[in-house]
């Protein structure tokens, strides 16, 4: 017996419409057509339910699918993702919510000795088909914590996919496409961009797939490998090299962190022969480090310049009068790409 | 053969001061009128501070802010059975704790305003930084306290947890350590009411979280967390049975968030506001008032004083909270470790060449003085 049938799609709407929503909507709407489509689909975490969560990511879902499809928790993070890999293994659909990228850590012994390793351990025979969203990244001024950019962590865990939106588009996309993923889900949500990154969102279901990146502006002369919020710093960067600089910049938002797409960021490096890699976590043991050394495996001969990384320096994240000075910001984007484009 | 019972759970609940001020005489801790005081003192000037950094952060002077309000007794009274050389460490809703070691209320300020510098002890106490990842130091405490009955001279490590926090497996590690050492801790669960939006009853299914206690082989005991008098009670022999080499205790003070989870959450979202009301006629500080008009300890006029006095003090605690200069992003590379390693020295070089790319060569002379010791 397949313990684990694939999920059920929503019907495609007659004619999507597309409306003009911000990611954070973008994220429940998709939570809302999962829940519609399939009643093994379920919703668990702290403050979720009548609360809506307190970025409001599933706001109204209590309401609407009941106490029993959209759960709050006793406080207690290992509980949530331990329970949410039972509740997969046994058939159901979860969605697990970590409140704040600040308490995954908690979760490692979960994520790190079975998330990943349960379809491998049973010989295939098991497998754990959930998703584990959570906030990420800094810059709204959040208590200590509340900033943190663990991505690498999971990243380097074997098993798992991670994923990281930086549009509402993107957001709504991938998280379906999470949800029906056979396999489990890292899924950070950029909590800078969920209300100030706003676009064009199909109503109906789609999908984005998982482990292709998107090309947000071609060009010539650099890239920029980056994903989250360093998407949008990334723009700022690239307009300003443009015009300071006459800098021709490809910039490619990862989406997918693992596995990565490095069809499309190969063929990107090829065209630039230059690579910035911007992203909000510290530069040491980063992901950012085995973006760099994947190109320098593969893309030596292309590469006119070594590869820089534009991270958070090796220190814990400061309190946030001071995260302007320890996130990147364009400028930082900006010294590192003169670097590359003046080697 | 029959069923044996082979354990019951009797789990007490201490309450000495009813919320209209009648006391039971037969439970009076045996304590000095000036302590009296001191409890009503702090309370009422920790409600007041409660008050102002609710308007500070209303008016954009703040960052998001946990409020104590309800919680005064739970907060303030069982440091007071602590000498500074014991630990003591709060949650980050704990001002009310920090406030009864004496600390300076413009570091708490500093604090969450989102500036490194606040978390500053007065020198010579022994408290440690609570934790933001909620329960997370509740095993470090049973080190802290365990260190304490290695060192023979009668030290003890208090601290405390939300009723949320007791849903996690940190407290049962820590209990589990703490019976089986018979470590001289005390933990006192805050339980509030609400973990953010959820309430205590989606918490453990048990009738209490005192008796949490008895599958670990610790003390245990329920206290109205708004009767002044009984949480003194409960934390003073707590810590005297801790420096008696007679193991640990969990405290239980059931107490209520008067208000939202910070100034960041709406309340409105998920409770009512009749449960509030009803906790209102429990407030500690009225009841602490009352039960001391009566005997005698104060009046009218003293609270004026007090009154007067307390604006004064948070006055000069949020001009000094404004009055310290902008921190110098440079300090983020102090103390990450004892001699930096050189990842440090290099990016802190990178760091000044960025704030000089941003405000030319004289922004680093207008900076104030970095004040973290590095290298």
């Amino acid at each position: 017996m397949k313990t684990n049938p694939p999920l059920k799609k929503a019907a495609a709407a007659p004619a999507p419409k597309t409306r003009s929503l911000n990611l954070v909507t973008a994220v429940n709407e998709a939570l809302d057509l999962a829940l519609a489509a399939d009643e093994r689909v379920m919703i668990l975490g702290e403050d979720v339910g009548r609360n809506g969560g307190v970025f409001r990511a599933t706001d109204g879902l209590w309401k609407k699918y009941g106490d029993e499809r959209v759960v709050d928790t006793p406080l207690a993070e290992i509980g949530i993702v331990g329970g949410a890999i039972g509740l997969a293994v046994a058939g159901m659909r979860p969605i697990a919510e970590i409140q704040f990228d600040g308490f995954m850590p908690a979760v490692f012994d979960q994520v790190v000795c079975h998330l990943g390793r349960i379809r491998s351990r049973s010989r295939g025979k098991l497998s754990v088909p959930m998703v584990l969203r959570a906030p990420h990244g800094g810059l709204i001024h959040a208590p200590e914590h509340h900033s943190e950019s663990p991505e690498a962590y999971f990243c380097h865990t074997p098993g798992i996919k991670v994923v990281i939106p930086s549009t509402p588009y993107d957001a709504k996309g991938l998280l379906l496409a999470a949800v029906e993923s056979p396999d489990p889900v890292v899924f950070f949500e950029p909590k800078l961009l969920y209300r100030s990154a706003v676009g064009e969102v199909p109503s109906g279901h789609y999908t984005v797939p998982i482990g292709k990146a998107r090309i947000v502006q071609e060009g010539n002369d650099l890239t920029i490998l980056t994903w989250g919020a360093m998407t949008v710093t990334s723009q700022k960067a690239a307009k300003k090299l443009a015009e300071e600089d006459g800098a021709s910049i490809e910039i490619v938002d990862l989406r997918t962190l693992s596995p990565v797409d490095l069809e499309t960021v190969l063929a990107s490096i090829f065209k630039t022969g230059r690579c910035v890699i911007a992203h909000e976590a510290p530069n040491s043991g980063s992901w950012a480090a085995e973006l760099s050394a994947l190109i320098a495996e593969r893309a030596f001969l292309k590469l006119l310049s070594p590869v820089m990384r534009v991270g958070g320096w090796d220190i814990r994240m400061p309190l946030f009068r001071l995260e302007q000075y320890y996130i990147p910001d364009a400028d930082r984007v900006v010294m590192a790409a003169r670097k590359a484009l003046n080697f | 053969m029959p069923l044996k019972t082979v354990a019951t759970l009797d789990v007490k609940r201490l309450e000495i001061l009813s919320p209209d001020g009648a006391v039971d005489e037969s439970l009076m801790p045996k304590v000095k009128d000036e302590l009296l005081l001191k409890m009503y003192r702090m309370m009422r000037q920790i409600r007041s501070f409660d008050e102002r950094a609710i308007l500070l952060q209303r008016s954009g002077r703040l960052g998001t802010y946990p409020m104590i309000t309800g919680q005064e007794a739970t907060q303030c009274v069982p440091p007071l059975a602590l000498k500074p050389s014991d630990w003591a460490v709060p949650t980050y809703r704990g001002g009310g704790v920090y406030f009864a070691r004496g600390m300076q209320m413009r570091y708490a300020l500093l604090y969450w305003a989102g500036d490194d510098r606040g978390t500053h002890f007065p020198d010579g106490n022994r408290d440690m930084m609570f934790s933001i990842p909620v329960g997370t130091h509740l095993t470090q405490v049973m080190g802290l306290a365990w260190a304490e009955k290695l060192k023979k001279k009668g030290g003890v490590a208090m601290t405390y947890c939300g009723d949320g926090t007791s849903s996690k497996g940190d407290l049962h590690e820590a209990l589990t350590f703490a019976g089986q050492f018979k470590l001289p801790a005390i933990y006192i669960i805050e339980n509030n009411g609400w973990a953010i939006s959820v309430p205590r009853s989606r918490q453990a299914a048990s009738e209490t979280l005192a008796q949490k206690a008895w599958g670990y082989g610790v003390a245990g005991i329920q206290v109205d967390g708004n009767d002044p008098l009984a949480v003194y009670k409960a934390a003073a022999d707590a810590v005297a049975r801790a420096r008696g080499g007679d193991g640990p205790t969990l405290i239980e003070c059931e107490t209520y968030r008067m208000s939202h989870h910070t100034t960041a959450d709406d309340a409105t979202r998920y409770r009512s506001d009749k449960a509030v009301e009803s906790w209102r006629r429990k407030d500690p500080i009225v009841r602490m008032k009352k039960f001391l008009v009566e005997r005698k300890l104060w009046s009218e006029a003293k609270e004026k004083a007090l009154a007067v006095e307390t604006k004064k003090w948070i006055d000069e605690e949020v001009a000094a909270y404004e009055s310290f200069p902008p921190p110098n992003p440079l300090d983020m590379f102090a103390n990450n470790y004892e001699h930096a390693t050189w990842p440090l020295v290099e990016q802190r070089a990178q760091l000044e060449e960025l704030l000089k790319f941003k405000g030319g060569a004289k922004i680093l002379t207008e900076l104030p003085p970095a004040e973290g010791r590095f290298p």
